[in-house]
């Protein structure tokens, strides 16, 4: 049975239907939100509100783009909320993130780190790249990384990330490439760093 | 960092997204074959993508799950109006 099939089911009101589309999405959904805010506390609590708010909202739900995606945008209302009101957001400029003149400078490249990332990752354990990784993604101004999610881990285009986020397709792209900028350079610097002090410890 | 450098990050996005004009990217191609600094950028830019996308499989956590089942039971029947 297509998926279409099963939202139809659980919107007359058939919760095993509902069930199966809560077991078919939970991992993603989880592994999304868990990215988006770095804190697992905060990743059940918003997992578990888009659920409920799938409930109340499941009529409203029009097939218009998939269920997955459509879960995503809930969550991510819950996410913001959440961000705001705990006014987390853009406490600090992304600038503070990049090298001088990496977003806005005449040449992007000036300052960046230039260190070539294939020794530290046949080196590094996997566990310490991506805890460097979540400490980078968490480290982003929340509207920026936001962007960068749908974009790479949700798979969206351009377009729908602009619809999601409700922003010009010219200011989500600008969003993502500033984010993965950011990101690509934090975690340059941390494989140099953590490189280069395992192979001290190891001479 | 050179001139062509400096043209080339404009388009670096587009370029490793792979929605740029072919001609373009024969270009940019033999640049990132001359150029190491290129080369870094272009491969590091497209491992931070790959990198988030991998990372550790998170999962549901089980407390989780078994908690979610009696709350949404209850939200379910609640709207629906089953007992
Ligand atoms: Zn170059």
């Amino acid at each position: 049975m297509n998926e279409i099939e099963i939202v139809k089911r659980a919107q007359a009101g058939d919760f095993g239907a509902f069930t199966e589309l809560v077991n078919a999405h939970k991992d993603k959904l989880y592994a999304f939100v868990r990215k988006l805010t770095g804190d697992p506390e905060d990743t059940n609590d918003i997992v578990q509100d888009t659920f409920l708010k799938a409930i109340d909202k499941i009529d409203q739900f029009r097939g218009e783009s998939s269920f997955g995606t459509w879960l995503t945008s809930i969550a991510l209302n819950q996410a913001r909320g959440m961000f705001a009101k705990r006014k987390q957001t853009d406490l600090r400029p992304l600038e503070d993130y990049l090298p001088a003149g990496a977003t806005n400078g005449p040449n992007p490249l000036a300052n960046a780190s230039l260190f070539d990332w294939r020794d530290p990752l046949s080196v590094l354990e996997a566990a310490e790249i991506n805890e460097l990784v979540e400490e980078g993604l968490a480290g982003i101004p929340f509207k920026y990384r936001e962007a960068f999610l749908l974009r790479y881990v949700e798979e969206m285009s351009v377009k729908e990330v602009a619809a999601t986020i409700g922003q010009s397709e010219a200011a989500t792209k600008s969003r993502i490439l500033r984010a993965r900028l950011a990101l690509r350079d934090f975690l340059s610097r941390r494989f140099e760093g953590n490189y280069g002090e395992k192979m001290r410890r190891v001479h | 960092m050179a001139r062509k450098c400096e043209e080339f990050i404009k388009g670096l996005a587009d370029y490793i997204d792979g929605d740029i004009e072919p001609e373009l990217c024969d270009e940019i191609e033999k640049h990132i074959g001359k150029c190491n600094n290129c080369r870094i950028m272009v491969d590091t830019m497209r491992q931070t993508v790959s990198l988030c996308r991998e990372g550790k499989e998170e999962r549901l956590p089980e407390a989780l799950e078994r908690k979610l089942t009696g709350m949404l039971k209850e939200r379910w029947d609640k709207k629906f109006g089953h007992s």
